[in-house]
């Protein structure tokens, strides 16, 4: 999780001369001021390279790919073919709407930890227990968690004879496709909510406790403590968590998916992510992965964009 | 506006680069393999039970070419083509590779060398050779056999009360025995995993021997394939049935073939399993479980009269020599080395592969061994290994959905045939 930044300004008091240093050299005032000029250049110039070679030469390549042929037309030009093909694919198509659903389940996503860290701070009885393990499954690769729920959700496994004790039919966690993806989300908000409630922690901990004695003694009922002191208070620490839960739920749920659904059943538990490994490692059509990619960074970079501003936002407001 | 200009600029600027170049690297060759010493890659060199199979055919060429060196490099399985096609395109290949039989090879038949005139001795010892050739070029020599015997729980059967040692020769037979079986016995009649979409693979070339008259059977290997005709409509409607029918253990399409589905058969839950030949889910598998006289092999029950119900295999994994290797000859003694008898001899008794020498003999093994060797002479090649890896992706994810009735039996096959065209 990318720390949270904020801009942090040092007030610089106009009309105050920086003080330099001059050195006298046998050098003319043209050669020390092109020096002076290129020094932060060079300065900055191994970030750039790192940025240009490591990341935007990959990305470039990759988007030039995507307009290149598989197999047989591999390496001819076969303009947006590849992009023709992938939203012709019911895959593809499938991954996208998934992708629709999580925007869709992230209120739910936020509103777990959310309610769970109140309750923490409002000093529910045991609160220092489930503090702490709240967290413990932030710790566990998605692997061991998956093949945990494998287990937990097989047709025959213990949620099922839970089920069954109180009446209720064995449900196909895994295996039906209206409800795998859901019982996959499910598994990735338990494994990541103790993350984000850590960060709402300590958003309360910046939280006026004043306010919300006043609100107490002036006889308001919980629920309006949460809707009027609370939230508003939080503000800015919920629209960092929505902002981090949405990018954590686009891009780290490969290893869920590989473990648990492998992309069934019927294909419906797709994420871009996974067809993206699927079409390249699997069906060896590294083309149209780089088209899918192409696709999934625009999307990302939207997200991205999106973050920025609700960032820059809620530094202004600071 | 300057700096945005400057970005855009370099958001763009890959565009410029439209479609040049290629996604998979460029093709070359050449290069490779050092004198003395010949570079072997596999999956499989690395395992505990491959161990004293690499010996013996270490030992087998040591003595042919005592100062040529091997060295063995044990890729992991699920990454193992795609570092291979890697090193092909880089020409720095290793001089001898293994193979999967079948489509893996076909695709990189330009990498490898035809090896018919090193190993025309072989010819007649080593069965399988079908998996590992590509037009009238053989590409490999076999190791193993990977098949599909549909294997039965001769205990349950004698707890239901039917005879062990004759199982059902008709579909009808077959249903009335798989009542009795669950009725006394509490067993499912299959074990089936679909959750990878592998389950229908192994049940269209389980079954289909018993559904196709044997001119079907052979244009469909011979890549002539009707999907719309009845026969073929038949096996995809048989899938359907029988989970309608409860045949099946609960929540197929949840449960994973690979561990789930065999332990399944392994726990005696269920009376029947269409598994494997080599490697894993197979006999020697299953006789650690259920004791080797209780693991019992039957031929495809009789579906469509006219049918000749056959063992479905292919050469399961085989090792071929790159193009580029600087010895051809010398290449292929390997290869002759990793088939040799003694060698898939070790192969067979400590991994519990069929290996591909006929001349083993396999009958220590138990019952079921013995059936399957038996079958080997008149058994074709297995229906789902001639189909592409787009169809048969195509195949696992419909056949998920005729079990959970969301597309009919027409439909599906209407789109495997136009994937399939």
């Amino acid at each position: 999780m990318p720390p949270l930044a904020t801009p942090v300004r040092t007030p610089v008091r106009p009309g105050t001369p920086t003080p330099r240093r001059r050195v006298r050299s046998g050098r003319g005032a043209a050669g020390r001021s092109r020096a002076e000029r290129l020094a932060p250049y060079v300065l900055v110039a191994p970030a750039a390279l790192i940025i240009g070679v490591f990341r935007l030469y990959p990305l470039a390549l990759g988007v030039n790919f995507s307009f290149t042929g598989d197999g047989d037309r591999n390496g001819q030009a076969v303009g947006l073919d590849n992009y023709a093909a992938l939203f012709e694919d019911p895959l593809f198509l499938a991954s996208m709407r998934n992708v629709g659903l999580l925007v869709l389940l992230l209120p739910v996503a936020v509103l777990i930890p959310g309610l769970l860290a109140t309750f923490i701070y409002l000093r529910v009885p045991g609160h220092r227990v489930y503090r702490s393990v709240y967290f413990f499954p932030a710790v566990l690769s998605p692997v061991i968690i998956g093949a945990i729920f494998n287990l937990l959700l097989a047709f025959d496994g213990p949620a099922n004879a839970l089920l069954g004790t109180v009446g209720l039919g064995p449900v196909d966690w895994l295996g039906d496709p209206d409800i795998a993806m859901f019982a996959v989300v499910g598994v990735h908000i338990w494994a990541t909510f103790g993350m984000a409630l850590v960060v709402f922690l300590a958003g309360f901990a910046t939280l006026d406790a004043s306010l919300i004695d006043a609100a107490r003694v002036d006889g308001a009922s919980l629920p309006r403590v949460v809707r009027h002191v609370i939230v508003p208070g939080l503000s800015r620490t919920i629209q960092f968590v929505v902002v981090t839960t949405m990018i954590g739920m686009l891009t780290s749920m490969f290893g869920l998916l590989y473990v648990m659904t492998g992309g069934g059943p019927e294909g419906s538990t797709y994420l871009p992510e996974y067809y993206i490994w699927f079409q390249q490692g699997q069906m060896g059509r590294p083309a149209l992965a780089s088209a899918a990619s192409t696709v999934l960074f625009g999307v990302m970079l939207v997200v991205g964009l999106g973050q920025i501003a609700v960032l820059r936002r809620a530094g202004r407001e600071d | 506006m300057k700096r945005r200009a400057l970005w855009s600029t370099a958001l763009i600027a890959p565009l410029a680069l439209y479609g040049c170049g290629s996604a998979a690297g460029p093709e070359s060759s050449g290069g490779g393999g050092e004198g003395g010493t010949l570079v072997v890659w596999d999956w499989k060199s690395g395992d505990e039970t491959a161990k004293s199979y690499i010996e013996a055919a270490k030992a087998d060429f040591a003595a042919k070419h005592p100062d040529v060196e091997v060295e063995f490099v044990a890729q992991p399985f699920d990454q193992y083509y795609n570092l291979l096609g890697t090193a092909i395109q880089s020409g720095e290949g290793p001089d001898v590779m293994l193979f999967n039989g079948g489509g893996q090879l076909r695709d990189r038949t330009d990498a490898l060398l035809p090896l018919e005139e090193f190993l025309a001795e072989d010819m007649e010892r080593l069965a399988g050779w079908e998996a590992f050739s590509a037009d009238g070029h053989v590409y490999a020599a076999p190791v193993t056999l990977q098949g599909h015997p549909i294997y039965y729980n001769k205990a349950l059967y004698a707890e239901a009360g039917l005879d062990p040692e004759a199982p059902a020769a008709t579909w009808e037979a077959f249903l009335a025995d798989c009542e009795q079986l669950t009725e006394v016995t509490g067993a499912d009649c299959f074990a089936l995993g679909n959750k990878e979409g592998i389950g229908i693979q192994f049940f269209l070339s389980g079954l289909g021997s018993g559904v196709l008259t044997p001119a079907e059977y052979d244009a469909w290997i011979a890549g002539d394939r009707d999907w719309v005709s009845p026969n073929v409509k038949r096996i995809f409607e048989l899938w359907a049935e029988t989970e309608q029918a409860g045949l099946n253990n609960d929540g197929v399409n949840s449960t994973a073939m690979f561990n789930d589905e065999f332990a399944i058969f392994d726990a005696g839950d269920a009376a029947h399993v269409i598994g494997l030949m080599s490697d894993v889910g197979h006999w020697k598998d299953f006789s650690e479980f259920l004791g080797a006289e209780n693991v019992g092999v039957m031929p495809a029950p009789v579906v469509t009269a006219g049918a000749e119900p056959s063992l479905p295999y292919d050469g399961g994994i085989g090792y071929g020599v790159a193009e580029w290797t600087e010895d051809p000859a010398l290449a292929a003694d390997l290869v002759r080395s990793l088939s040799s008898a003694t060698a898939l001899e070790a192969f067979y008794a400590d991994a519990g592969a069929i290996a591909a020498d006929t001349t083993i003999d396999a009958s220590s093994s138990g019952p079921a061994t013995a059936e399957i060797v038996d079958m080997l002479p008149t058994g074709k090649p297995a229906l789902h290994v001639a189909l592409s890896a787009e169809t048969l992706e195509l195949m696992g994810r419909l056949s998920q959905q005729l079990l959970s009735g969301s597309v009919t039996v027409d439909d599906a096959l209407a789109q495997l045939a136009e994937s399939d065209a």
